[in-house]
């Protein structure tokens, strides 16, 4: 395994609300390698935007955060802002889900990519522009000289999207993290999206961490796979690890949950009685345990005790976090 | 571009439709008075004789319809009260004739116009700075001392009356201290430096009194805009923190606030009535005010509709300058 | 066999004018142009198709939300056209709408009780208590739901509540508009399943629309492709899934990412994006991006036909795919 780039131990992200102090992520560990992509998956409340924005530094004053991100083994929690701010964007980027939203609607595209490129290069405007064309026409947006002087609103959804990763890849970063960068377009887009990922990913040996709930896409691209619940890591492995041996009975519920386009309609689908809780809302035992059908074969555990992260016997790297030692059926 | 000028000129033309009837509705009312302008005019004693002389050399002997043409037909061609040697010349464009100040309307608005126009712009720059500063401060400090000590301000200057304001700066300032000149006014081709020592404290006394509502727009736009996805970017880019407020914050906050500041400086030059009575400056305000008092119904349609005008002109400005602001708006 | 034929829709054309200036030619965004579109009793069909294929527009239509700027739809086998305001209500009591976000189709100040009686009041009844009891019965939830507001529920508990309302004036097709898409996985099978739940037990029938298509997949019997506008592609779902005979299907379908590592799909990746609404392509709308376009394409718009012999399945496409071998 190569060494990695990116290394998150112990990360815990404290929000300080009206209703006092809300854990939205409760310990997680994760470290992905250039090249390499690590899919976090999880729904909504479940930590995985949180994690992210707390590797980026880019939470609210309200929040606190704890644990270690090292970056090629320099530790970034607790650096002064100035130092981060360097980091920012030139070395760690971010992709949004929502292009339209993240881009800024006063300013062309070209200038935003532009402003990425001169926050960490001392350059002229010009060059910064010049490299930003340059950019935008990696990123396939046909005519690029011409559409960089256009503003955000008179593009596609798709070809926004594509801005905003010309915009973050500007700085040549060697991790990219992707908080569901398909999610808010059309299928045939999202192929071309996470096309231009992959081979950005190849040309330069960016690091990718994939933020997604949708399992379809994690199963293509992701190597590595940490699936979160409640603020914590339900389960962790390589992606065949949860796609053919899954062994944390959230992982389970949500593979069956699926409805899937490759298979003939099951009659129903395996559900997950209930929603996700709200981060804070589960104090003691398994967050997953009121929602879990296996609670009653392993008892009282489940309600004490919190399951940490257990290797699979014989399974390499393949961790979950449940008492049931065995794996769960597939049928409940 | 042709659509910027199609915009224009529509609103151009519509701004002559409002403007006639903004001007039949303001002469129907006036001249709905049943004060009688020739009784003024006609001096005492009165004799009906020399009532009806009066009447028939104002014109007011004519239907109000007629007289109404006669008012439009002045402002193209001018006007002639009476005959022979007695006649009264009111040359085009004609606004009407005051027979109490013996001058043309048009006259008198240019006379008085440098002395509000003074007061105002020097007022509103002012008012501008203080209030998008310190609207921008109470964001970024929000929930604060400092941004409730803005909040607090800002409440004490909505509520304040402008005259009590400006009594008590000329107390203070002018006997108690001694530091300014308490009224008057001098143009500024005599002197500059008298010009603006002799303004300085009604532009204060606006400017506080103003500020109050730019500090409480600027404030909650700023919040708005400071929680919005593209504020993030600029952070995850590497953005410090003072281009996050103000290249990207600012910016977008921007299209409101110059909205409100060009009605209401508008507004405000067609007359700060109270300031100029306070200040014993002879403005549009203070015009209009002894106008009423003497019944001088000529200068008060004149001042009126001129009032009514600018403002009429600062929305079309405002809107042209909304969409140069604001590339999303288009002027189709 | 053809049993009865809930909603019937003949060349439906739905445009919106343009607010612009006077002086510029009206412009108009033709979101659906010319559908035909016929669902039977106990049927579920779904209406894929990306943003700006008009399936939202159609949904609408087929609901009387909207009137249609030309074509006819029939309701029950009645010619509902062009029925407004009280004519309305026993279209209403056949077909129902149920919306995509359950948070803003459900006004946060009336309690769910408010809710499920509206739809009553409308019909000019008034519900009993039992009655409302029953609804929440039907769509997972309790009595004591009854008083509470929309915010204290769950996205999925709130799309529930979505769906009870629809079902209170016991209609006969709802048609589910992104019934799911605002939902968690977790939630979306446990809506999915209820959906099938009440297909069984009340017999209802369904037009589910959506953009994803194994949603669509799961729950259709049958299945219409929209691009641009118009239907280019239906069938049973089975057939259209396993052998789509238009070429946007099938490059819609190899899109789709299939949760097994290590598959590598022959993915036919479009080129470009879907042309404007305002100005659609002459001739067949998916010509711009499709890889087997020929001049032909362009000059007349090709019209569904039967796929291979096979009447129930059609395609709108000079071209299409050879049957699977």
């Amino acid at each position: 395994m190569a060494e990695p780039v990116l290394e998150v131990h112990d990360l815990r992200v404290t929000f300080d609300t009206e209703g006092g102090l809300v854990p939205a992520v409760d310990g997680i560990d994760f470290s992905v390698a250039a090249g390499q992509t690590l899919a976090i998956v999880g729904e909504s409340g479940s930590g995985k935007s949180v994690s992210s924005a707390a590797v980026m530094g880019i939470l609210p004053s309200n929040a606190e955060v704890k644990g270690e991100v090292l970056l090629d083994g320099r530790e970034l929690v607790g650096l002064p802002s100035d130092e981060l701010r360097k980091i920012r964007g030139n070395d760690i980027a971010l992709v949004f889900q929502d292009a339209l939203s993240a881009l800024n609607p006063y300013y062309t595209v070209g200038w935003q990519v532009a402003e990425a490129y001169r926050l960490h290069h001392d350059v002229s405007k010009k060059a910064a522009f010049q490299r930003a064309i340059e950019l935008l026409d990696k990123v396939g947006i046909p005519d690029a000289a011409r559409r960089a002087k256009s503003y955000p609103h008179e593009f596609s959804g798709g070809m926004r999207q594509r801005v905003v990763i010309a915009m973050a890849l500007v700085n040549d970063p060697r991790v990219l993290i992707a908080d569901e960068p398909t999610t808010a377009l059309d299928v045939t887009v999202q192929a071309q999206i996470m096309q231009l990922l992959a081979d950005v990913q190849e040309e330069f040996g960016t690091a990718l961490v994939l933020i997604s709930h949708d399992l379809g896409v994690v199963a293509e691209v992701a190597d590595d796979v940490l699936v979160m619940y409640a603020g914590r890591a339900a389960e962790r492995g390589t992606v065949r690890d949860l796609f053919h041996r899954a062994a944390h009975p959230y992982s389970l519920g949500l593979l069956g949950a699926m409805p899937r386009i490759d298979v003939p309609p099951r009659p129903r689908l395996t559900t997950i009685p209930g929603s996700p809780p709200s981060p804070g809302s589960i104090k003691t035992g398994c967050p997953f345990q009121p929602r879990c059908a296996y609670t009653e074969r392993v008892g009282e555990r489940c309600i004490t005790e919190r399951p940490e992260l257990t290797p699979r016997p014989g399974e390499g790297d393949h961790e979950a976090a449940c008492h049931l030692g065995r794996r769960p059926e597939a049928v409940v | 571009m042709p659509d910027i000028l199609w915009f224009i000129i529509r609103r151009l033309l519509a701004t002559v439709l409002v403007m006639l009837a903004l001007s039949l509705a303001v002469y129907l009312i006036f001249y709905a008075i049943p004060a009688d302008p020739a009784h003024l005019a006609c001096g005492k004693p009165c004799t009906p004789d020399r009532l009806e002389q009066a009447r028939h050399f104002m014109q007011l002997d004519q239907s109000t319809i007629q007289q109404y043409l006669n008012f439009l037909k002045g402002i193209f061609a001018g006007r002639t009260f009476g005959e022979g040697a007695a006649a009264v010349h009111c040359n085009a464009p004609c606004f009407g004739y005051s027979f109490p100040l013996a001058r043309p309307v048009t006259t008198l608005i240019l006379d008085r116009l440098p002395v509000t126009a003074s007061i105002a712009v020097g007022a509103a720059v002012l008012w501008l700075i203080i209030g998008v500063s310190l609207g921008v401060v109470a964001a970024l400090n929000r929930g604060r001392p400092l941004d409730r000590l803005a909040v607090g301000v800002a409440l004490i200057g909505v509520s304040t009356p402008s005259f009590l304001l400006g009594l008590l700066a000329i107390l203070v300032f002018g006997f108690w201290l001694n530091m300014v000149p308490v009224n008057g006014y001098v143009p500024f081709s005599e002197s500059p430096v008298d010009w603006a020592w002799h303004l300085v404290t009604p532009w204060l006394v606006l400017a506080v009194l103003q500020a109050a509502s730019y500090i409480r727009l600027t404030r909650a736009q700023m919040l708005e805009e400071l929680n919005l996805d593209h504020i993030t970017t600029a952070r995850a880019k590497g953005a410090g923190e003072a281009r996050v407020v103000v290249t990207h914050g600012l910016r977008g906050a921007l299209v409101p606030i110059v909205t409100l500041f060009g009605l209401d400086l508008g507004g405000l030059l067609g007359g700060a009535i109270l300031t100029e009575k306070v200040f014993s400056m002879q403005g549009l305000g203070e015009l209009l005010i002894s106008a009423v008092g003497q019944l001088d119904v000529a200068v008060v349609v004149g001042v009126t509709l001129f009032s009514a005008f600018l403002i009429i002109v600062a929305n079309l400005v405002v809107d042209i300058v909304h969409g140069a602001l604001d590339p999303r708006v288009s002027h189709g | 066999m053809s049993s009865a034929e809930l909603l019937r829709l003949d060349g439906v054309r739905k445009y919106f004018g343009l607010r612009g200036a006077p002086w510029r030619t009206g412009q108009t965004v033709k979101a659906v142009d010319g559908v035909s579109f016929v669902v039977r009793k106990g049927e579920t069909v779904g209406l894929v198709g990306e943003s700006g294929s008009g399936k939202s527009t159609l949904a609408r239509v087929a609901t009387r939300l909207l009137d249609p700027t030309s074509g006819r739809v029939e309701i029950g086998g009645k010619d509902v056209t062009r029925f407004r305001g009280r004519r309305l209500r026993p279209v209403r009591r056949t077909v129902q709408m149920v919306f995509q976000d359950p948070q803003a189709s459900l006004n946060p100040r009336q309690s769910v009780g408010t809710i499920l009686s509206t739809p009553f009041r409308a019909q000019g009844t008034r519900p009993t208590r039992a009655q409302l009891i029953e609804l929440l019965h039907k769509v997972g939830l309790s009595e004591e739901h009854l008083e509470r507001y929309p915010h204290e529920f769950s996205g999925g508990q709130r799309q529930r509540i979505g769906i009870a309302r629809a079902l209170a004036v016991s209609p006969d097709l709802l048609i589910c508009d992104e019934p799911v898409s605002a939902l968690d996985v977790s939630v979306q099978a446990q809506v999915l399943n209820l959906l099938a739940d009440l297909r069984d037990e009340l017999g209802l029938s369904y037009v589910v629309v959506a953009h994803d298509l194994a949603v669509v997949r799961q729950v259709a019997s049958r299945v219409a492709v929209m691009y641009l506008g118009t239907i280019v592609e239906e069938g049973p779902s089975d057939q259209v899934y396993a052998a789509p005979a238009h070429p946007y299907t099938k490059a819609l379908l190899s899109a789709v990412p299939v949760p097994e590592p290590g598959v590598t799909r022959d993915r036919i990746v479009l080129t470009g994006d879907v042309p404007t609404p305002i100005s659609p392509p002459s001739g067949c709308p998916f010509r711009t991006r499709c890889y087997k376009a020929e001049d032909v394409c362009a000059t007349t718009r090709p019209v569904l036909e039967p796929v291979n012999g096979q009447t129930e399945h059609r395609a709108a496409c000079y071209f299409p795919e050879p049957p699977p071998s």
